[in-house]
């Protein structure tokens, strides 16, 4: 068996000849989480840079598999917090796929996991943006990009009940109908976004001590990013245009109008900029999804073993009430097999591969978490560099440790 | 109502995979860990650029007990294929961190986690779990709550202010639960 | 005389509680924005986080603590000067929340002691704008941590 190293103190400072041993983390104002980098630094340049996670393992692989599909997405929700709504899509499609229910989801349920999608994925970049900036110095940028996310969040809470990890996706459609006032809401942000992305890119993308920070900054060659398993903005700001939704179609993302912005020169500037392309194409989804919206529909799937029946129904049907129990206290069933479904997150390909063996809880949910993947890279590209570039190429991964951990 | 606090930990030892309905995600084969090395090469070499993940179940009751799962990905046609390999406790794999460089944490996770040895590996260490961590938790005979009561005792702070559970009301606030009492009494 | 310094001395350490970043999951998402415009947690005092734990006085912890990090927020804890103080939020730091397995330490107060807890998954920022008027409640009163704690 190997050997297991010396446990890694937290703060450990060694000098050996030229260089020197130092911890950048877990507690650091710009490592975006709980990342521990350990750097061998000859003066300000980093010779070696070996990362350090773990220190948000939080076992909810293992917790999931404790309790019901149902009530497994709770513990998912919470893996990429930036944007939990995209895990739950992700569950719910794999789940659904080995209930062979996947073509019977309604088509106003599927427009809004489109539209919740979308929106999103717009406030896990503004969160990515806006740290983005703290770590560059532009302090100002956090403030426009956390209003915008305000507008979202509280879309979020009004549909679902939670400004974060709302859990609306449910297996089968949705918990409900949008609720009233949502649609007004939804038209006011959509009105108010072109004038605030504005504002962001004239804040930021010409601005020299931006470009001076990032251009030329962590290049990842396109060879480098598929060894690595390098998938989503990381990827494209490479050259390879792989978009889970053009290249494996769900939710019928296939009939919306939407480009899949790509750069060539794989810096971070280049992911910058690719990131700040897909906020604009997430709102035209997003103003697609809402024109769909006009047309009035069922949100959860017609089938009483899976989702609960109408409240009102419980006090007159007395199938209805069993079957509400049952759900409850029981919950569904679904088919032994195994499925691999990924979807396309704000930070690359997040995949599940869930197994299950026929019984009403998960037996495994191995997660592919494109944040451990992206940040993995890290390794190869931060040696030369110097320690600002460090938390550029970190920023510019924008790992979440929720995922990578899990 | 299967309590979430005791789940049962082995589940019917039976084999999903060999059961599983006709699905589109991937192309599956399942490969022994014999011809495991060759198959997983030639694969890379048809093109199978991107390793996109490696993973492991633990079929416990099942023979063999472990299934190493990797996913590949083919950029230029867009095909997916899951590679299942079934391997017993105290068994090795050979590592692939040479044919993709993204096995190399998944690798160290799945030994972590799992306690599947993967020979060649650069570095194979713990990865989530602290390094002095004893036990492979994800395995289905590693309890829920692992030894949580002894690793994380509640201990008494010296100034703490707020109160210990299950210690009954005193001062103020027995005052003001019997007057709730003697109100109610009225 | 020297009630009256007492006094004015816990007023000045309650107008401007300095938090350290101690952002570790979700709950630090909601402690982010709790600085934003709309939250605003300068007009409390906090005007910065500090990153140092020697420039904090108050440590949120936001967030579920593993097994790996409960070592390093004891240091950090340690590190702060005193008079300190410590927000659990969130429920993951207060007990677990909803991860009761091997993995998350069951309450953050196991390891350090904590003032005010947050409830929530993830509390919203008004939660944690509360906790930190609680706190300096507790400051003004003379509470545990006062300067001559």
């Amino acid at each position: 068996m190997t050997q297991p190293i010396a446990p890694a103190a937290p703060d450990i400072v060694s000098r050996d000849g030229n260089t020197m041993v130092l911890s950048m983390g877990p507690q650091h104002p710009s490592t975006h989480g709980v990342l521990q980098v350990m750097l061998e630094i000859d003066g300000e340049t980093v010779v070696k840079a070996d990362p350090e996670i773990g220190y948000l393992h939080t076992g909810i692989e293992k917790t999931a598999e404790g309790l019901f599909w149902s009530q497994a997405q709770t513990v998912i929700e919470r893996m990429d917090y930036l944007a939990p709504s995209s895990n739950a899509l992700c569950y719910v499609l794999a789940v659904e796929k080995l209930l062979g229910i996947a073509d019977r989801i309604p088509e106003r349920a599927q427009t809004i996991r489109v539209l919740t999608m979308e929106l999103t994925r717009i406030a896990s970049h503004c969160v990515w943006l806006g740290t983005h900036g703290i770590d560059l110095g532009a302090i100002s940028v956090f403030f426009y990009c956390f209003d915008l996310r305000e507008n979202i969040l509280d879309l979020q809470e009004a549909a679902g009940g939670a400004r974060m990890h709302p859990n609306y996706l449910r297996v089968g459609g949705l918990n409900g109908d949008l609720p009233a006032g949502f649609i007004a809401r939804l038209d006011a942000l959509i009105e108010k976004f072109p004038g605030r992305m504005r504002e962001l890119r004239g804040l930021l993308q010409a601005n020299p001590i931006l470009q001076d920070r990032t251009i030329d900054v962590g290049v990842l060659t396109q060879d480098e990013a598929i060894q690595w398993g390098v998938t989503g903005p990381s990827l494209r700001a490479s050259g390879i245009a792989y978009d889970v939704r053009r290249a494996f179609p769900y939710t019928g993302y296939d009939s919306y109008d939407f480009d899949v912005p790509t750069r060539t020169q794989g810096d971070a500037y280049a992911r910058f900029l690719v990131r700040l392309d897909e906020m604009d194409q997430s709102m035209r989804v997003v103003e697609q999804a809402r024109r769909r919206l006009d047309v009035p529909g069922p949100v959860m799937i017609d089938d009483p073993k899976i989702s609960l029946p109408p409240k009102e129904t419980i006090a007159l049907s007395m199938e209805a009430l069993i079957h509400h129990f049952k759900l409850v206290s029981e919950g569904f069933r679904v088919p032994p097999g195994d499925v691999y479904q990924a979807i396309e997150s704000p930070r690359g390909e997040l995949g599940y591969y869930v197994v299950s063996n026929g019984e009403n809880r998960p037996y495994r949910i191995r997660t592919r978490p494109p944040s451990m993947y992206n940040l993995q890279a890290l390794k190869g590209l931060a040696p030369g560099n110097l320690i600002a570039d460090l938390v550029v190429m970190i920023g510019s991964l924008d790992p979440v440790f929720g995922e990578v951990d899990r | 109502m299967p309590s979430t606090q005791n789940p049962p930990i082995a589940g019917t030892a039976i084999d999903p995979t060999s059961l599983r309905p006709k699905l589109d995600d991937a192309v599956v084969e399942r490969i022994s860990p014999s011809e495991l090395r060759a198959r997983l090469e030639a694969f890379k070499g048809d093109g199978y650029a991107m390793l996109l993940d490696l993973g492991a179940v633990d079929y416990l009751g099942r023979e063999p007990r472990f299934d190493v799962v990797y996913h590949l990905l083919n950029l230029a046609t867009h095909a997916r294929l899951r590679v299942l390999c079934g391997i017993n406790d105290g068994e090795h794999l050979r590592s692939v961190m040479d044919l993709w460089k993204s096995a190399d944490w998944a690798e160290r996770e799945v030994f972590d986690l799992f306690g599947i040895v993967f020979d060649g590996h650069a570095d194979l260490r713990r990865i989530q779990m602290p390094n002095d961590w004893e036990g492979h938790p994800l395995r289905k005979d590693y309890p829920m709550r692992g030894n949580n009561a002894e690793r994380s005792p509640r201990p008494a702070f010296a100034n703490k202010s707020n109160v210990v559970a299950g210690t009954p009301p005193a001062g103020r606030t027995l005052e003001a639960l019997q007057e709730q009492v003697r109100r109610a009494r009225e | 005389m020297l009630a009256r310094v007492d006094e004015v001395a816990r007023w000045a350490q309650s107008s401007s509680v300095w938090p350290l970043t101690m952002g570790l999951a979700c709950c630090a998402i909601e402690m982010m924005t709790v600085t934003s415009a709309e939250y605003d947690i300068a007009r409390l005092g906090s005007e910065v986080f500090r990153s140092s734990p020697r420039q904090a006085d108050l440590m949120i912890v936001s967030g579920r603590v593993a097994q790996k990090m409960g070592p390093v927020v004891k240091r950090l804890y340690d590190q702060m000067a005193d008079p300190k103080w410590v927000i659990s939020m969130g429920a993951c730091a207060s007990s677990g929340g909803i991860f009761d397995n091997y993995a998350v330490i069951q309450g953050v107060d196991t390891i350090v002691p904590v003032d005010v807890y947050v409830p929530g998954c993830p509390p919203t920022p008004d939660g944690l704008l509360y906790a930190v008027n609680l706190i300096q409640q507790q400051i003004r009163q003379g509470g545990r941590g006062g300067i001559f704690a």
